[in-house]
């Protein structure tokens, strides 16, 4: 069992080695990343089997028991999101086989990449929250080289105020831990669920709660700590960008749920009224700003933040179904956003640009682009028989049934207002003719190959969780669940033999 | 038949025909026609075999467990009033199909649109077939889904675009209220089935959230039937293709939000809500939508709103909550489906034989296609209530309630007949219009193309349709009366009225309104000819009030006025801007915790201060001041200033007893400091300009309040600190880490052994980030040029390159070797001291002060001692540290050593250590942790050269450089973000 716990960690890490080992050879890279990539979806998917539903699988790190050492601890909830990252990473990995660009082969797309998931999937396995730091900040400098891999002006431009930003948002994040280190003496987030409850001072434990919601906050790009993502996601190439859109800020708000039910549930009464408001001014702002752009990218951008607003609702209002909801939102979002931002790398080969002036015809050139771009496009505004109704289904219904009406009202203009922008992409790019003819360069067998089949193999899944929406309810209801069972997590890790090893120790 | 396979088949059949013709080639016109009419066909022979049935008053029902954890079943129930609709959609499905063939133009993609409309068919069928709430919000959707793209088919124009947008907007918005509405129902009842919610009815009407579920619903409702104020999409609609219009916009899809009226009007309707929406909405509509229809140019705008008119009808039956209505209601929808359809479908078989459908350049069309103006003629006259035709007898039954309608509000009960003869009167008028301007009056001139009649069978889908009319409006009782009872029954259930169903009810007021209505409607057409001659588009005294501008008014205040606003407030592209509300939102998440909790006071007190310390601390307080006020402009003195402070962290970690966090700190120092200073060299130059300084009270504010910014978020954090650090400590892991460092972890060095074994998971990671930090160095200045300001070689660089130039037996570069001679060979008589000194660190790690990170650190600097020294090219040819591969090594080696553990059947990254006896240096302490930290030292290695290696050749290329353009100073000083 250990080794299935470890490998969503060690296999990017191994594919990151020898990756940058094979740094000059560009094919053998690409071969081991999709290979790496393929393998840790196998994995993660494994893991979520044996996971799901289940009580917490446990690995201790060093064979040291919890607290002492590090624990990685997959529940559902973390099983679902390392195998979403799992299926991401290879969906990109193999774009990336159609993007031409062998340069950014020899600049460290690969390493990076593996570096980057090493951190996410870390994130995600890991009950430690000092642990989780070292996670933020392995994501944090790996996407930082994603991001400016091509060096362009633009890149570094924006690359420069995400890291700012984050270096920033993340030392809040340390400044916490060890804020909370002084108050509990542990560092371990199930013996954290223990004691932070227990703590004399609670004003000092809301300040550092608070703290960590806005490390968090700043990493999920919540409002008003959003302004890091729109400033650097449009200049990163496609396949980059469509990672990031997968999976950065979703570590954000995984930590976000993590921490907020299992360390700082039990106050909900302070955090849930905040995290409501935090939620429906995220998914505002979001959705506005993206209705003031014209560029295909910077409106998937600005989507991305409205729907990290849907995502809090579950850890805002606290309710089993509202954090099934969530979660069930968070996969589907993940599916559909990152297809969304392969699709506009697939629309600016095939149409030229990303601007939606430049762009049209590519419903009569491209019908089969057109259909990939409908079915995620139309799932993003929440329209039925794809995932995203479902998700917001949930999400209102958990909102209407906790009597937040404000919030269940404001979730439903969100969508509308998303759908808009969708159509106006559509409009523009797909229907509107082509105002300035140009040649289309036809794209070679490879090219095609990797540019499609991670698009059509998502958008098939986007239906699936439309249409077959059983399992995938089923599975969030159950982490949802899971996150709720406090006892059975403190259980799963520390073990009924931990009182006694305490006192033991205790010198 | 079963009942399972009557409904699935309803349901896949046209979702499957869809898939076909959409793989179908392009131009295969007709092998897509013929597959969607067999499907159109088949699914009216499944829908009748359920007539035995749902005729005794059964229902039809399968329901598949669907989403259990939601407590949702795919289920399908079909009784008369389902199979009245059902019937209606297959029905006029087959005929719109026929026509569609012969409408549509070859060079179409004609399969993509009856793929569309296949779909759009099943959508369709799924709502009327729903038999939970849920389902049916889910198929509502999905029809505002399809016809937004059959509405915008014709894409290349922007009408079409347009049109598909908002009616998509629009009804799309409407169906999340409705699924809202359905959701709170749900709620309610506690179920969202069908069955179970027509039977709660008293327990809905008394629940405290029946007013927001009506009101959802109703918006979802009114939405789809296009009624006041949500009416103005239905004649931007008409955008799309004729075939579409007949089928979307008079028998289906606006049906949908009546459909779903009746079918929830026995639990929701017979309150005084209901009747003050349902009815005003219904009254406003009528009378509005017959009012703008008389000035529309365009037919199918002048159909169009009929349309709205008719819809506003049945919704202002609906909302009489009086049985009898609601019959009059249903057999006004399969009345105006009838005509409304052959009406569109003569106007399209008009424009596609003379190009146009302006009703000004179209007339005495009666001579050139006869057969279609009596066609159109008896449907007109069916639409404006004409005697002995179907639309007569339900705008009779409509009198007749408008009449007797019963409300608390006597007023009413004066307006509602007038208002109803005035409608009335009202579709007199365009129909006679329609007619007339169309098909009498002189023979058209310059039309685009020489009208004929249409292929007959392009005309049959009409003559079925109008045959309907007559039939229907002769012999109601014989032929409509049984579907009609029945679905009336299933509606309503024990409830139903005693109705008539006959064209001579005697004289009554009834008649006399008909009468009135009629005589009215023409003495109007003809009082307004002169006008309508030369009338611009558009109803008089309404033409500046339109519900469509509002709308795209709205649309754009959303999603550009207040995007733009909301953009300059907050979406600042300046770094500083928001920096500073980053640390100001943690400011006020502080301050909002205190607020609400307090700050719990402490229970231990603070020792004293030791003075000496303090004083180290104020002179580090001081660097780091420094630093700060000369960070701007003179670079060189910020970092020496910075070095400054972290002396004082070194010295403090000595005082607190952490030799090895010392060693660490004074090596990472010593690297980094040295990187920095490589690297300032390339840095654009910063040249204080009091010219470009902005005025002194602007500088001074800013200033200012930067400083309380930061005074507060320090005095902020220190006050947390303080708060946490008075209270009495917990049991802490440090404790346990002392206890079990050397019994368990095999060393005696603390810290050493939690780095790489207690906590060398999180070791493991960092040095990733290491290497990845190195990784993203190289790779952005690879591609880096520095700024022309600095490209320049430096004086004394220049002036031995001139003195060994000038020179004939020295060559360039042999001033600084002689220069550097003793340097030189004092650093490579070091290197190889300083690398033993490594290996003595990496060692002793576990048990004394050192480890793999300060021996990697130790290594690197003997490497960068002889880059300063020896010049990169004397180094790189020499160099055998490839620092990727160092990197890559360690960084598998380190995790190797982790897996190493599972061969032993112990979990990852367990150690294990012992004593080794190695030759000359004795008895040697191994812990597999040894191996970890070996790969530490690799990494560390690596990645510090890797950086090197970057820098390096900046200068080496920096020297070939020639300045290409201002490009790169503009990027930096951007990115630097001046403020």
């Amino acid at each position: 069992m250990q080794p299935l716990l470890a490998s969503p960690l060690l296999i990017p890490l191994a594919t990151a080695a020898m990756t940058a080992l094979l740094w000059s050879r560009p094919v053998a890279q690409r071969v081991a990343s999709v290979a790496g990539a393929a393998a840790l979806s196998i994995a993660t998917i494994l893991l979520l089997l044996e996971v799901a539903g289940g009580p917490p699988l446990v690995g201790r790190m060093g064979n040291w028991p919890a607290p002492f050492g590090i624990v990685l601890v997959v529940d559902t909830f973390s099983a679902i999101m390392l195998a979403i990252a799992g299926l991401k990473a290879l969906a990109v990995a193999v774009y990336i086989l159609g993007s031409g660009r062998a340069s950014r082969d020899r600049r460290g797309l690969h390493p990076l990449f593996h570096g980057l998931l090493f951190g996410v999937c870390g994130a995600f396995a890991t009950g430690d929250l000092f642990n989780l730091y070292v996670w933020f900040e392995v994501m944090l400098i790996a996407s930082f080289g994603l991001l400016v891999l091509d060096g362009t002006r633009d890149q570094v431009e924006g690359g420069i105020k995400y890291v700012a930003l984050n270096l920033i948002g993340t030392s809040f994040f340390l400044i916490a831990v060890g804020l909370l280190y002084g108050l509990t003496g542990t560092l371990n987030l199930a013996d954290l669920a223990r004691t932070v409850p227990t703590v004399g001072n609670q004003g000092a434990v809301a300040a550092i709660g608070l703290l960590i919601l806005v490390a968090f906050g700043a990493k999920a790009a919540v409002f008003p700590l959003f302004s890091w993502l729109p400033a650097a996601y449009h200049t990163a190439s496609m396949p980059v960008a469509a990672i990031f859109a997968a999976l950065l800020t979703k570590v954000g708000v995984y930590a976000i749920i993590r921490v907020f039910t299992l360390v700082f549930g039990y106050d909900t009464g302070f955090f849930g009224p905040m995290l409501t408001v935090v939620a429906m001014a995220t998914m505002v702002t979001g959705v506005l700003g993206a209705a003031a752009h014209y560029d295909v990218r910077r409106i998937l951008s600005f989507h991305i933040i409205s729907q990290i607003g849907y995502m809090l609702v579950g850890v805002a209002l606290m309710t089993p179904l509202a954090l099934a909801g969530s979660i069930l939102y968070i996969v589907h979002h993940i599916v559909v956003k990152a297809n969304l931002f392969l699709i506009a790398g697939a629309i600016k080969r095939e149409g030229g640009s990303f601007a939606l002036g430049r762009l049209g015809g590519l419903w009569a050139a491209k019908p089969l682009l057109g259909l990939m771009f409908l079915i995620p496009a139309l799932s993003l505004a929440g329209l039925p028989p794809l995932s995203g109704f479902w998700g917001k289904l949930a999400v209102i219904r958990a909102g209407l049934e906790a009597e937040a009406w404000l919030l269940a009202g404001v979730a439903l203009i969100v969508g509308l207002l998303t759908l808009f922008s969708m159509v106006k992409i559509w409009n523009e790019a797909f229907w509107k003719p082509q105002p300035n003819p140009h040649p289309v360069i036809p794209l070679g067998r490879m090219a095609r190959f990797g540019t499609y089949a991670p698009i059509a193999v998502l958008c098939v899944l986007t239906m699936t969780i439309g249409l077959w929406t059983e399992p995938f309810a089923a599975l969030s209801v159950a982490a949802a669940e899971g996150l709720l069972d406090h006892d059975a997590y403190i259980a799963a890790v520390l073990g009924p033999v931990q009182a006694a090893t305490l006192t033991e120790t205790t010198p | 038949m079963p009942d399972a396979l009557i409904l699935l088949s309803s349901i896949a059949l046209p979702f499957l025909g869809a898939i076909v013709a959409g793989l179908l080639p392009t131009h295969a016109r007709n092998a897509a026609a013929w597959l969607a009419g067999a499907i159109a066909l088949s699914m009216l022979a499944f829908v009748w075999a359920a007539y035995p049935t749902v005729a005794d008053g059964g229902v039809v029902r399968h329901a598949i467990p669907w989403m259990p954890a939601l407590g949702l079943d795919f289920s399908l129930r079909m009784d008369g009033f389902a199979w009245l609709f059902a019937g209606l959609v297959s029905g006029v499905g087959a005929l719109v199909v026929l026509y569609a063939r012969y409408y549509m133009s070859a060079e179409d993609p004609v399969p993509r649109f009856f793929a569309f409309l296949l779909a759009f068919m099943g959508a369709m069928t799924g709502v009327v077939l729903s038999g939970n709430l849920v389902q049916l919000a889910f198929f509502w959707e999905l029809t505002s889904l399809f016809s937004f793209l059959l509405i915008g088919y014709w894409h290349h124009t922007a009408a079409a675009r347009e049109g598909a947008r908002m009616a998509l907007t629009v009804t799309a918005t409407g169906g999340l209220c409705l699924f809202a509405g359905v959701l709170v129902l749900g709620h309610i009842v506690g179920s969202y089935d069908l069955d179970v919610v027509l039977a709660s009815g008293e327990r809905i009407r008394s629940h405290a959230l029946y007013l927001p579920a009506l009101i959802l619903i109703l918006l979802g409702a009114l939405t789809k039937s296009a009624q006041f104020p949500f009416h103005f999409w239905l004649p931007q609609a008409m955008a799309a293709p004729t075939p579409v219009s007949a089928y979307l916009h008079s028998a289906t899809l606006v049906k949908a939000g009546v459909f779903l009226m009746a079918r929830l009007w026995p639990v929701m309707a017979g309150t005084e809500a209901w009747f003050w929406i349902v009815g005003t909405a219904g009254v406003a509509t009528l009378l509005l939508g017959a009012y703008v229809a008389i000035f529309q140019l365009d037919l199918k705008g002048l159909l169009a709103y009929s349309t709205i008119s008719h819809l506003g009808l049945i919704t202002l039956l609906l909302g009489l909550n009086s049985e009898l209505a609601m019959v009059a209601a249903i057999f006004h929808i399969l009345n105006h489906a009838t005509f409304k359809a052959s009406l569109f479908m003569a106007v399209g078989i008009i424009d596609h034989e003379t190009g146009t459908r302006d009703i000004r350049r179209l007339s005495g069309l009666n001579r050139s296609m006869p057969f279609t103006a009596r066609l159109a003629l008896v449907a007109a006259a069916a639409m404006a209530g004409v005697p002995l035709l179907n639309g007569f007898l339900s705008k009779e039954m409509f009198f007749a309630e408008a009449l007797s309608a019963q409300t608390s509000q006597l007023f009413l009960l004066q307006i509602l007949p007038l208002a109803a003869t005035a409608a009335s009167a009202f579709s007199v008028a365009y129909s006679l219009r329609f007619i007339h301007g169309a098909f009498f009056g002189p023979d058209p001139t310059d039309l685009p193309r020489t009208p004929h009649e249409p292929p007959a069978w392009m005309r049959f889908p009409v003559e079925i349709l109008v045959l309907a009319c007559i039939i229907v409006g002769i012999l109601p009782a014989a032929t409509v009366g049984p579907f009609l009872d029945m679905a009336a029954h299933a509606a309503l259930g024990a409830a139903t009225p005693d109705y008539s169903l006959a064209v001579w009810h005697g004289f009554s007021l009834p008649l006399l309104m008909s009468f009135i209505a009629l005589t009215a409607g023409v003495a109007l057409y003809i009082g307004l000819q002169k006008q309508l001659r030369s009338a611009p588009d558009g109803p008089p005294m309404l033409r500046s009030f339109d519900g469509r501008r509002m709308f795209e008014r709205a649309m754009v205040f959303l999603s550009w006025r207040l995007a733009r606003t909301l953009e300059r407030l907050l979406g600042t592209r300046r770094l500083q801007p928001q920096l500073r509300l980053l640390v100001c939102v943690a400011i006020l998440a502080g301050a909002i915790a205190v607020q609400v909790r307090g700050l719990g006071p402490g229970n231990v007190m603070p020792s004293g201060i030791d003075p000496v310390l303090a004083l180290v601390w104020v002179g580090g307080a001081a660097c780091a001041f420094g630093a700060a006020w000369l960070a701007k402009f003179h670079r060189l003195a910020a970092l020496i200033l910075l070095g400054g402070t972290g002396l004082v962290t070194c010295v403090t970690f000595v005082w607190f007893s952490a030799p090895d966090l010392a060693l660490t700190q004074l090596l990472v120092e010593v690297v980094t400091t040295i990187l920095l200073l490589l690297g300032l060299r390339w840095l654009p130059k910063r040249i204080d300009n009091p010219a470009t300084r902005q005025a002194e009270v602007v500088t001074l504010t800013r200033r200012l309040r930067d400083l309380t910014i930061a005074i507060s978020a320090g005095a902020g954090m220190a006050g947390l600190a303080y708060g946490v650090m008075t209270r009495s400590p917990p049991e802490l892991l440090a404790q346990h880490f002392l206890a079990r460092a050397y019994t368990e972890g095999g060393g005696t060095n603390v810290v050493n052994v939690i780095l790489v074994d207690f906590r060398g998971f999180d070791t493991l990671g960092e040095i990733t980030v290491l290497a990845a930090v190195a990784l993203v160095a190289y790779a952005l200045l690879r591609r880096f040029r520095p700024a022309p300001d600095s490209v320049e070689i430096p004086e004394q660089q220049r002036d031995q390159s001139a003195y060994d130039e000038a020179r004939p037996d020295r060559s360039e570069g042999d001033t600084v070797a002689d220069w550097l001679l003793v340097p030189s060979v004092l650093t490579r008589l070091l290197f190889p001291v300083i690398i033993l000194v490594a290996a003595y660190l990496l060692l002793r790690g576990h048990d004394q002060p050192g480890g793999g990170f300060v021996a990697g650190l130790t290594a690197s600097i003997a490497i960068i001692l002889q880059y300063m020294i020896g010049g990169t090219h004397w180094v790189e040819d020499r160099l055998r540290v490839p620092p990727l591969r160092w990197m890559g090594v360690g960084l598998l080696l380190a995790a190797g050593t982790g897996l190493a553990a599972w061969f032993f059947g112990r979990p990852f990254m367990t150690s294990y250590f012992s004593y080794l006896g190695l030759p000359l240096l004795g008895e040697v302490p191994t812990a597999s942790a040894l191996v970890f930290d070996i790969g530490v030292f690799a990494l560390v290695v690596g990645a510090t050269v890797l950086i090197l290696i970057a820098l390096a050749h900046q200068s080496v290329r920096g020297q070939r450089a020639v300045p290409r353009s201002s490009e790169g100073r503009a990027a930096a000083t951007r990115v630097a973000g001046d403020d």
